[in-house]
């Protein structure tokens, strides 16, 4: 399948997702002394729509390259960005696409896509383990990292009050966070 | 059985206790012909039933601290416990975090320390050297 | 339901942590049947320190780079390599040209080491400690050097965001120069010791082979996924720093031997061909050098407060000696850790490859076979194997599976 331009890209996300397609832009940044420039994609699609568009990027590469599920806290919602790369295998060529997807914190549900990539099952795991979200499918859901003897419902990466501050160490001589002026 | 034989060979057992790798790699090059403990009769065994010395590395995560019970009971007696690194000392530069279970002198009793982010090779032997300096003078309070 | 706990037979070999190429340690819950693996099931988490949550709750970026640092003692070039990529990023911060030429180097001289540690590991994993003593005699040469020119042998500290900390200037050339003739010539002796030795040949090729087909879908990088002819490498797709103006090709095993089988010789193969590429890189890096300073800001509280200020995402990705590394970063204006950070290791990866890897395998060959994939966490905790005929659950000591291992190459040479 021939090379699409990252505006072609954003243009064929358009037309397959519809209503899914929430925006997308191209960043380009410049490279060492020959100042080669590099551009990548940043897509934002709807909870609703995600699946749909993973599908949409396997076409546009067979087997594309995931490289992590990361995942921010951003008061009222989760924002989860699914790292792909395209093209990759020829000099120069490889093309970064970020997906967005923005989930309420009342309804923290995302569908599995280890069917499509079987791969992201470590990332996916992690994902439930760290931000507290319930991947709907997932083929193995147990804890990776975190130990068994942290009790559920402590989401390290979360901000609010379910972060595990009151796991924290206390050294010798201070008083536990919070009761200090930084805070 | 008396801790004079030390004088003639000291077994080592290594355990990890989640650290990141780079005390363990200087630990390693201090066994490579550059450094070459072994001929002054340091040697790395396979099993802490075999050991004289344990040298712990890492903070101690806490799914580890377990392991590092029963490895510390199954070392016979007499025996030391030598420490390398930051991290099992205080924590090192994760010392506040959720998953620690404490440096390791909070989980078995630690006879020697060694610091550093990582301890050169030279530094691991000094502190060989005075865990068996340590251990010779136990020998003799035990004599005497 | 994990794996391992089924009601057939069951053969637990638990290992401890012991073993000379430590890194961290990891469970490995293996089913067989006979002789053969037949399931793997990985188990990781032993060194979980919670890395992330401390460089956004308590530390600022710059002090994120030692912390980044410490992530691996073996690799600690690439994490902050690509955590500071990340940073400028986000915060629109252009190194200048000579601090990227810097960068590499120094990255070329940590896969060199890498590869050599791990050369020595694998010997051991056989049973031929010589080479493993060989390996890391040879390595000191490459430590030497690291520590002429940045200071220390392990946690180099050589980096910052806008640039690097210390230069490499014209009078340290030579002594550079040096080193890499020595591993010029040491080459040829490297490639006969491992390549051509009848035993090595015999326990490496046809063990451990993971498909072109599996590589490409549980996502594997670096040497493993090289191996298994997929011509992923971040130097060539998406150059960065001194690479982009370089050419810089992904080594396959066709290089050298023709063709491409995905087992754990022609693993062997990629990384010996790739320590050769990177004298070739350091050597024109330094003919390349260009003029100029090496920090797009000098001050360390004028750079802090252009961090506090700035607002932006940024993605820094790096080829480790082991594969890709990917840092995600997301500053946010007025606030001074991290807003977001998120830290992906090049063995997160590849270890989803190891039940395929192992899969219809002997027991002996689990060693070599898993210390193949150069897991940077290959001191494996404890391996359990269920075995699904008899129904005997027994605790193997890792010395135990270590001296299988042995053995079997023993019995090869009779």
């Amino acid at each position: 399948m021939e090379k699409l331009s990252p505006q072609a890209i954003i243009d064929s996300f358009v037309t397959e997702l519809g209503d899914g397609f929430f925006g997308g832009s191209v960043h380009e940044y410049e490279v060492a002394v020959k100042r080669n420039k590099f551009q990548s994609l940043w897509i934002e699609v709807r909870k609703g729509a995600l699946r749909d568009a993973v599908e949409h990027i396997c076409q546009l590469q067979k087997y594309p390259h995931l490289a992590i599920i990361s995942s921010s806290d951003l008061g009222a919602e989760v924002e989860l960005i699914y790292h792909f790369t395209i093209y990759y295998g020829e000099h120069l060529q490889e093309l970064s696409l970020g997906l967005r997807v923005k989930l309420p914190k009342s309804d923290l549900k995302i569908p599995t896509i280890t069917d499509l990539i079987p791969g992201a099952l470590f990332t996916e795991r992690e994902t439930q383990e760290m931000m507290g979200i319930e991947v709907v499918g997932i083929p193995d859901g147990r804890r990776l990292f975190i130990a068994e003897d942290v009790p559920a419902g402590v989401y390290p990466w979360r901000k609010d009050e379910t972060g595990p501050e009151r796991l924290l160490r206390v050294l010798p001589g201070r008083k536990p966070k919070g009761q200090d002026k930084e805070g | 059985m008396s801790l004079t034989a030390f004088k003639r060979a000291l077994w080592v057992y290594h355990l990890n206790t989640g650290s990141c790798n780079g005390c363990d790699i200087e630990i390693l090059a201090v066994l490579t012909p550059r450094y070459d403990v072994e001929r002054f009769g340091i040697k790395l065994v396979g099993s802490p039933r075999h050991a004289d010395v344990l040298l712990v590395t890492g903070p101690v995560v806490r799914q580890m601290v377990a392991p590092v019970n029963r490895i510390y009971e199954q070392t016979p007696d007499p025996k030391l416990v030598m420490v390398v690194g930051n991290c099992g000392i205080e924590g090192g530069v994760f010392f506040e975090s959720y998953s620690l279970a404490g440096p390791v002198d909070q989980i078995i009793p630690v006879d020697v320390y060694v610091p550093g982010c990582p301890p050169r090779p030279e530094a691991i032997i000094h502190g060989v050297v005075m865990a068996w300096v340590k251990l010779e003078k136990l020998a003799k309070q035990e004599v005497a | 339901m994990a794996v391992g706990e089924t009601e057939k037979a069951t053969y637990t070999i638990p290992v401890g942590p012991i073993h000379p190429a430590l890194k961290e340690p990891v469970q490995l819950m293996l089913e067989i049947e006979g002789e053969k693996v037949v399931n793997t099931d990985v188990r990781v988490g032993q060194v979980h320190r919670g890395i992330e949550w401390i460089g956004m709750n308590r530390n600022n970026p710059i002090q994120t780079i030692y912390l980044a640092e410490r992530i691996c003692g073996i690799c600690n070039i690439c994490h902050p390599f690509s955590f500071v990529m990340a940073v400028e990023h986000a915060a629109g911060i252009t190194p200048p040209p000579r601090a990227e030429y810097i960068r590499t180097i120094t990255a070329e001289m940590e896969r060199i080491h890498s590869h050599l540690l791990w050369a020595g590991v694998a010997a051991h994993e056989i049973g031929f400690d010589t080479i493993f003593y060989l390996a890391w005699q040879v390595r000191e040469e490459m430590m030497d050097l690291i520590e002429y020119v940045t200071g220390n042998r392990v946690t180099k500290a050589m980096f910052q965001i806008g640039g690097v900390r210390r230069d490499i200037t014209e009078e340290q050339f030579p002594r550079i120069r040096q080193s890499l003739d020595y591993y010029k010539s040491l080459f040829g002796k490297l490639k006969k010791v491992f390549l051509d030795d009848i035993t090595i040949r015999m326990r490496t090729k046809n063990v451990g082979i993971l498909k072109k087909e599996d590589a490409l879908k549980l996502l594997a990088v670096g040497p493993t996924a090289r191996a298994s002819g997929v011509p992923k490498d971040v130097r060539q797709d998406q150059p960065y720093a001194a690479y982009a103006d370089l050419d810089v090709k992904a080594m396959t095993p066709d290089m050298l031997s023709g063709t491409v089988v995905g087992d754990v010789y022609d693993r062997i193969i990629v990384r010996l061909l790739e320590v050769k590429q990177s004298i070739e890189i350091i050597e024109q890096c330094l003919e390349k050098m260009p003029p100029g300073p090496i920090l797009a800001q000098p001050k360390i509280a004028v750079l802090l407060k252009t961090l506090t200020k700035a607002e932006g995402e940024g993605v820094g990705r790096a080829e480790a000696p082991r594969g890709e590394v990917i840092h995600y970063v997301r500053l946010e204006a007025g606030r001074e850790t991290l807003a977001n950070w998120k830290v992906r290791a090049p063995t997160y990866v590849n270890l989803m490859c190891v039940p395929a890897i192992l899969k219809g395998g002997q027991i002996a060959d689990v060693p070599i076979a898993f210390a193949s994939i150069d897991p940077c966490q290959s001191c494996t905790n404890r391996i359990v194997v269920t075995d699904r005929a008899t129904s005997r659950k027994s605790v193997i000591d890792y010395e135990e599976l270590h001296r299988l291992s042995v053995e079997k190459t023993e019995e090869l040479k009779r």
